[in-house]
């Protein structure tokens, strides 16, 4: 295959192989300073980790492409997390329980979507509200207090296939599908229509209503995956399960190429932004430096990310520096 | 450098010298030495991509020049931005007005104070707003707007035209640069934007006219500069330059083959059968009691100024905005389009007439191309890239989309060439029915020869139905097999193409109808050769 092929391919885009390039080489920097970075079992350790960021972040991808924005993510989590402990402690069969807290995420979604497309609300505010409702709906579902999970549900969060931990193959199985959605099916580019120019999409008959309100769906539906997935990796239904989380999320996303104006962004890219935070969380335990640093340098990376994705775009080619710089070089 | 000293003369308000600008491996603009001169109007002219829109962004700071230099006054300057050349007395009305929708007109003419004044300046809405009155009143303007404290969001394309261009005489320039000023307007209102060319003329400011509408600017021009592929052409004053000669320069050896080309000749309209579209009696917002027929085979244009109710009317047929009353037919069965997807699914596309509200930007061609047209290659809602593209590059060629190919992203094309893509992806779906508003907008001569051959052969061939909107006569009277008029929300005359249907337009367009005439005997002699 030619290379023009190869950059055909959906998945291998110069995006993505930059950024999984500079986790690469991060991580080999990494592992001088302590060796056990780059084994085996520490690369588990760290998806492990990052399963539940990452599992959201594919739907957060969809919503970004879409230009919205989903702050309700962590709640939402946490809200259908627990709705399923509740309803297998009811006494349910775990296999509904498990359909309960998706049909609870896909519903905060779609209430969210609803409102979105049909109030004309803008999406920061919606999530933002639901953000709050969710979580204040957890606490009171709960009343504070953690519900224990069924142990056949367990396996989701603790359980292996092939030495492979469960969580790891749900996510990496939803970045296989969920890029092959955004890339090859007719909905998945109605998202990239619509995020690029709503305008011209409304006038070539996309059906605006429909697409956006899916972005939302996928989004929470993400979110119960990852509730699920959280709930059976710590046994417990916690209220304050996901607290936060939507902002790690939403950075995982951006780091990934994806951009806050729309119309553009990958499934592989957030999934290599959300390993590239979860790398570095570890790195900065492995190597005993503050979690103050720890999370100083997250917050960096995620601009830096979002500046080099503004270069690559040649947002700064005709700034005066750079033609002084060209100059200077003879060019 | 020494060419640079003997071109500048006293009356040389701007000049450059071996001007040249490339992006990546195209170069845009190839060693240009040109000079506008104060007094004077200078026409620059050229088709889509011959750099003209380059050249005004080299003198405008917007962006910088790989070679060469410009001078100001006869002495070299650097343009780093776009602040710099307005504070060197240089202004460019672009050709898409840019306006803070949510500020009044006062504010926008005079939005270069925000970025002048001290951040903490008081901010009299009372003042500015007599400040932008008297300066209307300098450049005769004063009857344009009835209220400047209103906001700019509910202006037409014309008046937000007219905004833009106080605002660029607010700074007082010395060469103003008016990109395609007049490609929105309607004859009336170019005679008015012209007016205000004369006054400037008079103040001897250095006016730099680009338009397509060669008529038009001949009539004000002093001086025509005609670029090809980057480069300058030809060079002299209207009486040296004649239109004729220039349009041969503009297109260069192409246009001979491009008038080689034999067209299908109009198809014979059965009244009696079953038209495409059928409205009766429609009424909708700013327009009442509509009647239309469109026949297969058929091309219909509608005349009619800016505010007409045109748009409006073919936006109440789509469903876009509401239908009051009436009823409408497509081929035979009663439909009423509650969104414009419920038209598209219905085969009828329509390509809007701002470029801007209609291109994926981010993309490339094909992405633009099959945006609509998904489902088809492949199923359960999956589709296969290399399908995709291999019929994007089809229909692109079809259309004659000037690219490498169609993973070509849509940016690096010209205007022609992206209306081109437009088009490509309006036919994609295969409609029966295509409206277009304003079809040819901003595009270059020869781009518009093609276009209208490709518009003939898919109606009188293939059969389509074609409707479209159109405020410049030539293009009505050139297209259209019959023409429909309408003045204040009503069709006043629905007519068979001939020298009657000329007079009509020409009468509704505000222009002269002896050109008119004119026209249209040049035209059937054409024909007949």
């Amino acid at each position: 295959m030619s290379v023009a092929g190869v950059r055909n391919l959906p998945f291998l885009k110069g995006q993505e192989l930059g950024l999984a390039a500079v986790v690469i080489v991060l991580s080999i920097a990494f592992s001088f300073f302590n060796p056990h970075f780059l084994t085996t079992d520490n690369f588990r350790n760290i998806l492990v980790a990052v399963a539940v960021v990452g599992i959201m972040a594919i739907g957060q991808c969809f919503v970004i492409i879409a230009k919205e924005i989903d702050l309700s993510v962590g709640s939402v989590m946490g809200l259908s997390g627990l709705c399923g402990a509740y309803a297998m402690s009811a006494g349910l069969h775990p296999a509904l329980g498990v359909l309960v807290a998706l049909a609870v995420g896909a519903g905060c979604g779609l209430i969210s979507g609803l409102i979105v497309v049909y109030g004309k609300v803008n999406s920061f505010i919606v999530t933002l509200g639901m953000l709050s409702v969710a979580r204040g709906l957890t606490y009171v579902l709960s009343g504070g207090l953690p519900i224990l999970i069924d142990p056949r549900v367990m396996f989701i969060g603790q359980g292996e296939v092939l030495g492979i931990p469960v969580q790891v193959l749900i996510f990496f199985g939803l970045v296989v599908l969920g890029q092959i959605v955004l890339k090859r099916s007719v909905l998945g580019q109605r998202v990239v229509a619509v995020g690029d120019n709503d305008e011209a999409a409304r006038l070539s008959g996309i059906p605006m209503n429909s697409t956006r309100l899916a972005v939302f769906v996928f989004s929470g539906l993400a979110a119960a995956v990852a509730g699920l997935v959280y709930t059976a990796q710590v046994s417990v239904a916690e209220a304050q399960a996901g607290t936060g989380l939507e902002l790690d999320v939403i950075a995982a996303v951006v780091i990934g190429g994806a951009s806050l104006s729309g119309g553009r962004g990958s499934i592989i890219g957030a999934m290599l932004g959300a390993y590239l935070l979860g790398a570095l969380r570890n790195a900065f335990i492995l190597l005993e430096l503050s979690p103050f640093l720890q999370q100083m340098s997250v917050g960096l990376v995620i601009v830096l990310a979002a500046l080099f994705d503004q270069f690559r775009q040649g947002a700064f080619q005709h700034s005066v520096l750079a033609i002084r710089l060209r100059r200077l070089f003879g060019r | 450098m020494a060419g640079m000293t003997s071109s500048s003369s006293a009356t040389d308000a701007l000049s450059v010298a071996d001007l040249g600008k490339s992006f990546g491996a195209v170069q845009a603009l190839k060693d240009v030495t040109l000079s506008f001169r104060y007094g004077e109007v200078t026409a620059l002219l050229g088709e889509n991509g011959a750099g003209k829109s380059t050249l005004i962004r080299l003198c405008s700071g917007e962006h910088q020049p790989t070679t060469g230099k410009v001078a100001i006054d006869g002495q070299v300057r650097e343009l780093p931005n776009p602040l710099a050349a307005t504070a060197l007395g240089i202004a460019v009305v672009h050709q898409e007005p840019q306006l803070v929708s949510a500020m009044t007109i006062a504010e926008n003419i005079f939005l270069a104070r925000l970025g002048g004044n001290a951040a903490v300046a008081a901010h009299r809405p009372g003042a500015l707003a007599r400040e932008a009155r008297a300066l209307l009143a300098e450049i005769s303007l004063s009857g344009a707007f009835a209220d400047l404290s209103m906001k700019c969001a509910g202006l037409s394309a014309a008046e937000r035209q007219l905004v833009e261009i106080a605002r660029a005489l607010a700074a007082k320039p010395k060469v103003l640069f008016l990109d395609e000023p007049n490609s929105s307007l309607t004859r009336r209102e170019t005679d008015r934007l012209f007016g205000i060319v004369r006054l400037l003329r008079e103040q001897s400011v250095a006016v730099v006219l680009v338009s397509h509408r060669l008529g038009e600017v001949y009539e004000i021009s002093d001086r025509v500069i005609v670029m090809r592929d980057g480069s300058k052409v030809g060079e002299g004053t209207v009486g040296d330059l004649p239109k004729t000669q220039a349009i041969r320069l503009m297109a260069g050896d192409r246009l001979v083959e491009q008038t080689a080309r034999d067209e299908a000749a109009a198809r014979e309209i059965d009244p009696k059968a079953v038209p495409v579209l059928r409205v009766r009696g429609a009424s909708g917002i700013a327009f009442s009691d509509v009647d239309i027929d469109i026949h297969a085979g058929e091309i219909v244009g509608m005349a009619g100024l800016v505010g007409s109710g045109r748009t409006e009317i073919v936006r109440g047929v789509l469903g876009a905005d509401p239908l009051y009353s009436g009823s409408i037919e497509l081929n035979g069965d009663p439909v009423r389009f509650r969104t414009l997807r419920d038209a598209v699914k219905h085969g009828i596309s329509f390509i809007s007439e701002e470029r801007r509200t209609s291109v994926f930007y981010g993309h490339d061609i094909g992405f633009n191309l099959t945006s609509n047209v998904l489902g088809r290659f492949g199923r359960l809602g999956f589709f296969s890239q290399r399908r995709r593209m291999r019929f994007a590059q089809e229909r692109a060629d079809r259309v004659g989309v000037k690219a490498e190919s169609v993973a070509t992203p849509i940016r690096a094309l010209s205007g022609g060439n992206q209306q081109k893509v437009l088009l490509a992806r309006a036919l994609a779906s295969n409609p029966s029915l295509l409206i277009l508003d304003e079809p040819t907008r901003g595009v270059d001569v020869r781009t518009k020869a093609e276009m209208y051959a490709l518009i003939r052969n898919l109606a009188h061939v293939e059969g389509l139905a074609v409707w479209f909107i159109s405020s410049e006569m030539d293009e009505i009277l050139h297209l259209a097999d019959r023409v429909m008029v309408v003045r204040e929300g009503r069709i006043v005359d629905n007519i068979a193409k001939g020298p009657q249907a000329a007079q009509v337009v020409a009468s509704a367009l505000g222009e002269k109808a002896e050109d008119a005439v004119a026209f249209f005997g040049r035209q059937e002699r054409g024909e007949a050769h």
